[in-house]
């Protein structure tokens, strides 16, 4: 037998440990311990990033991808420090960690870039003839809903080709946009107007900017002379925004941009604006509250025959403001749609019954001074009208019933209410232009009789009802140009016109009246999607209201109440809160978490601890956290000095306590003992620590609940008693401290429970600190978050820092003198012992502050019998 | 105390600036360069105690300046800084010896932890590089 195999069968696998080769064993240890410091310290914000992830899984606040991602990665190189702090400490003995780090890494990363699974084999640009609802992937939802109508309903629909999601992916592929747009979007504060403006603005300059590879160029001018051919001219184009999820469950309506009256020149830049858009401010923070990752915004872009439009505008299927008075809405503008649906004209409005012959039943004049037209060299002018035009219906009955039956054929076909932007060729022609989900709620009965009066408040306004409900809350006047983070919490949006721009405040806001708007148009299908109630088109809302003025809006009935009418808001819920629960982010992170943050990992003693069964980072930081103390231990031992031993404390606790000196922190009065009685411990934080663990009143050794007079027979008994030993095999666990003349780092960990104490004291002020750490097992456990909620507030008493995150408790202390510290370091190990077993005790009936009052009333036992008389120690 | 001596190594200018002029604020001794090859001329004239660096930059790249500035000042603590949040570039950068990886931006009040973590650490391995020395 070699002396390499002697050595092997006596230290196990692998013991040529480049530290311990080192002359001076003293000096490897202490080495060593920096690696172990190192590992204490990942494990440490690791847990807090665990515990912060849990929080939002459970709370759903919102994040984005960006959370996601940060956390995640922060969570690996913090794990993966560990293993290599741990490779250290053991001569890579757990190389096995490094395997199973690399399977969990392999199932979070493909998470985090948060995108679809591409479809490479759809082609760069798709003809509109060849699409049908299914290809929304492909196509976007706008192109393939439009296309569904044409191909599917036989509906008038103009010609055109979609360039598709693949041409996208090509598009950010190219030259690395993808990866750029990902990383200036990782700097966006979502929340904060500014740095949502700014990064939007570059975000936007990134794209317009970028290069169109090549062949992109090629296949889209191409699908247009494609499309030429098929008109027989070169037609202008209308190059719309189709992404995916677009006019799907969320509308997006009015989000992104469109380009109309196009060429075959400007063809390519404008595609170029249109994915751009994908970056405004309020798609992003449209994105952002709806909990969509912007990776998987994918944006496929509709390019379609541009219609010389006499009239247009939008219809819905079904009065969104009245879903159940058997009616449709059209709404209608001259020239092209951009007007109404953007809310800059007040439109005609009919009200048409849904029953047979389609009888227009109301029709209401719009004020549409305005009209936006296709000019000859391109784009898009707007024209003023005088007075003879503005006064005319801008559709005859006749025509508005032929729209209706258009209309109700795309519902039909559907199976569910739509609604969609029509217009009227030169020809006399309808087309529709898009269609989309209508989303509708159902309207509660009237409450009262509202002829002027509503339970005795005046009607102030009326107008018409763009999104279904009733709110009350004090005005607040906005223009566009305005900056929404100002806008008031539950506030009423009064503006002169309606714009898909307050989104922004939507999430917020109770209601929303404007003085001119559609409620066919985008900001009305917003505030329906956001169960926002919006009464829309009263004329002189801005000019009415006072700022601050509380009104109450009864967006069923279209009308606008002073002051806040009880019976109105009675039969309508507040809105519920919106969370991240149920969104696709949410989802992610749910799964990245389960790779990261349960601990199934639990108990040291038993066989399965073992790198194989490491299911999470989680459990890979408690497997070498457990590890680093027991290679800090085994390198102890084999150091010869006498004053670098480890040892065991002999003295009565409720778990073994096994400590290392890493220089001065116990005494050396009986070298080569295996164990030491506290006194020896010569550590002065350590001691501290000791005392309040080993603090008499403690009495963990008790049974819980039974009265405490006359029981010190017993008491004294069960210290003699060898069943002790038993008792204390049962609690078990080890623990570790690692000592030295000024420092300590006491740990224990039982089952789910983490405790942790750092400290180093000295006579410099200003390096002195103590720093605790608690994590308590499952977050949703109350009675653990109220043990939590105990430690955070006796901490913070003790003047302590204290964060406290779920299930987890972080306390520092800093720049404390001497005896200050070594106080509170006392009353820390009282803490540590006496919340040990608390669970029980911490139902919910009574409230933490009696449990705070009762540990520093030296209550340890929490014995509600127990009086304030037999107080043990006193907050310094 | 001794004040702690950064280096911050990063192409984008702006970035480098604002740091800088943050971190000097707070006490700190600060040199800049804007490529991975400027870094290692300073790292080869004077030592330091800390370097921020960028993970991507045109020519070399972090991962290999940090691999040579190790040759050079095996001692000095990389914080790597990166704005592509990539599992795999923050193993990478930890297993080259990386001291920490963090994702851009990142409050100034997180950069300071780490920073002077960092500094601790190195203080201490001085520290104990110092003991063995002693006969």
């Amino acid at each position: 037998m070699g002396l390499t195999t002697l050595v092997r069968k006596l230290f196990g696998r692998d013991q040529w440990r480049p530290l311990i080769a080192q002359r001076d064993t003293k000096a490897a240890l202490r080495l060593s311990y920096l690696a172990f410091k190192d590992l204490i310290t990942s494990n440490d914000e690791l847990l807090e990033i665990v515990a912060d992830i849990e929080q939002k899984l459970e709370t759903g606040s919102p994040f984005g991808m960006t959370y996601v991602r940060f956390r995640a990665v922060a969570c690996a190189t913090h794990t993966y420090r560990m293993i290599l702090c741990l490779d250290k400490l053991s001569a890579r003995r757990y190389q096995e960690l490094h395997f199973v780090f690399a399977g969990i890494q392999k199932a979070i990363e493909p998470l985090l870039s948060g995108t679809r699974p591409a479809h490479a084999t759809c082609p760069l640009v798709l003809r509109l003839s060849d699409i049908d609802a299914t290809s929304a992937d492909d196509a976007g939802g706008k192109a393939a809903n439009v296309a569904e109508v044409r191909n599917r309903a036989r509906l008038p629909v103009p010609d055109g080709f979609v360039v598709s999601t693949t041409a996208f992916a090509a598009f950010l592929a190219h030259e690395q946009l993808g990866e750029d747009i990902r990383a200036k979007h990782d700097g966006l504060a979502p929340d904060d107007q500014q740095s949502l403006h700014d990064v939007s603005e570059e975000l936007q300059a990134l794209i317009s900017a970028h290069r169109v590879p090549g062949r992109l160029v090629q296949s889209i001018l191409g699908a247009y002379d494609d499309l030429a051919a098929r008109c027989g001219t070169n037609p202008r184009v209308s190059v719309r925004s189709s992404a995916v999820g677009e006019d799907g469950e969320f509308s997006f309506a009015g989000q992104y941009t469109s380009v109309l009256n196009v060429g075959r020149d400007g063809l390519v830049d404008a595609y170029r604006r249109v994915v751009a858009s994908l970056y405004t401010p309020r798609a992003i923070f449209y994105r952002a509250i709806h909990g969509i990752p912007d990776e998987q915004a994918a944006m496929a872009v509709l390019c379609m025959v541009q219609i010389d439009s006499v009239a247009s505008g939008v219809a819905c299927s079904v009065d969104p403001g009245r879903p159940d008075a058997g009616t449709l809405l059209i709404t209608g503008a001259w020239g092209l749609g951009i007007t109404t649906v953007g809310g800059s004209v007040s439109p005609d409005v009919w009200e048409v019954a849904r029953a047979a012959g389609t009888p227009v039943l109301r029709a209401r004049l719009g004020v549409k001074d305005t009209r936006a037209d296709a000019s000859p060299e391109g784009g898009v002018g707007f024209l003023e009208l005088p007075e003879s035009v503005t006064s005319t219906y801008c559709l005859t009955d006749t025509q508005v019933r032929d729209l209706a039956a258009i209309v109700l054929a795309a519902e039909a076909h559907y199976g569910k209410p739509q609604e969609v932007e029509w217009a009227l060729d030169r020809a006399g022609r309808f087309v529709l232009l898009q269609s989309r989900p209508l989303h509708v709620r159902a309207v509660p009965a009237a409450v009262t009789d509202l002829d002027g009066h509503a339970d005795g408040h005046a009607l102030i306004l009326t107008g018409a009802s763009a999104s279904a409900g009733c709110a009350s809350g004090p005005v607040y006047h906005m223009s566009e140009s305005d900056d929404t983070s100002r806008f008031p919490d539950r506030a009423v949006l009064v503006a002169r016109h309606s714009s898909p721009k307050y989104v922004k405040v939507m999430a917020r806001a109770a209601a929303i009246i404007t003085d001119i708007g559609a409620t066919t148009g985008h900001m009305a299908s917003l505030a329906r999607e956001f169960g926002v109630p919006a009464v829309l088109d009263t004329r002189s809302a801005t000019t009415t209201l006072e700022p601050g003025q509380v009104v109450t809006v009864d967006a069923n009935r279209g009308a606008v109440y002073e002051g806040r009418v009880d019976c109105l808001l009675s039969g309508s819920a507040a809105a519920p809160a919106r969370t991240m629960t149920g969104t696709p982010t949410y989802a992610i992170l749910r799964q990245v978490a389960d790779r990261i943050a349960p601990l199934t990992l639990t108990d040291p003693k038993s066989v399965s601890f073992r790198p194989d069964q490491c299911r999470t980072f989680h459990d890979i930081a408690r497997f070498a956290h457990e590890k680093a103390f027991g290679e800090m231990f085994r390198m102890s031992d084999r150091v010869a000095d006498v004053s670098h031993r480890a040892v065991r404390l002999a003295e009565r606790l409720p778990f073994e306590l096994h400590l290392i000196d890493i220089g001065g922190g116990i005494a050396q009065s009986s070298p080569g003992e295996p164990a030491v009685r506290a006194a020896a411990i010569v550590s002065e934080p350590m001691a501290a620590l000791l005392r309040g663990m080993m603090n008499p009143q403690l009495r963990w050794w008790e049974p819980r609940g039974i009265s405490l007079s006359g029981f010190f027979a017993v008491a004294t008994e069960a210290m003699m008693n060898p069943a002790h030993d038993a008792d204390q095999r049962r609690l078990g666990d080890k623990s570790y401290a690692i000592v030295a003349e000024s420092y300590c780092n006491f740990s224990s960990r039982i089952g789910y429970h983490f405790a942790a104490v750092d400290a180093y004291c000295t006579d410099s002020l200003s390096r002195n600190y103590v720093s605790f750490r608690f994590k308590g097992g499952a977050a949703d456990d109350a009675r653990r978050a109220r043990r939590c909620a105990l430690i955070g507030e006796v901490l913070k008493k003790l003047d302590f820092q204290t964060d406290r995150r779920g299930d987890l408790v972080n306390a520092r202390l800093r720049k404390y003198p001497r005896e200050a510290l070594l106080e509170r370091l006392d009353l820390v190990g009282r803490l540590i012992v006496a919340t040990r077993q608390l669970d029980m005790r911490m139902g919910r009936g009574t409230p933490v502050d009696w449990f705070v009052q009762a540990f520093f009333a030296g209550n340890y036992l929490f014995d509600p019998e127990q009086g304030r008389a037999a107080a043990g120690g006193s907050p310094p | 105390m001794r004040v702690v001596r950064l280096l911050l190594v990063d192409d984008e200018a702006r970035f480098v600036e604002t740091l800088s002029k943050r971190l000097t604020s707070r006490g700190y001794y600060v040199e800049k360069a804007l490529s991975g090859q400027e870094a290692l001329d300073l790292v080869t004239s004077r030592p330091f105690d800390v370097m921020l660096l960028d993970v991507r930059m045109p020519g070399m790249d972090g991962l290999e300046t940090l691999r040579a500035v190790h040759r050079l000042q095996p001692l000095v603590k990389v914080i790597l800084l990166s704005g592509h949040a990539s599992i795999n570039a923050a193993v990478e950068g930890m297993r080259l010896g990386a001291y920490d990886y963090l994702l851009k931006p990142t409050d100034l009040e997180d950069i300071l932890a780490k920073v002077e973590a960092a500094f601790e650490k190195k203080r201490l391995e001085e520290e104990q590089q110092g003991d063995w020395r002693q006969p």
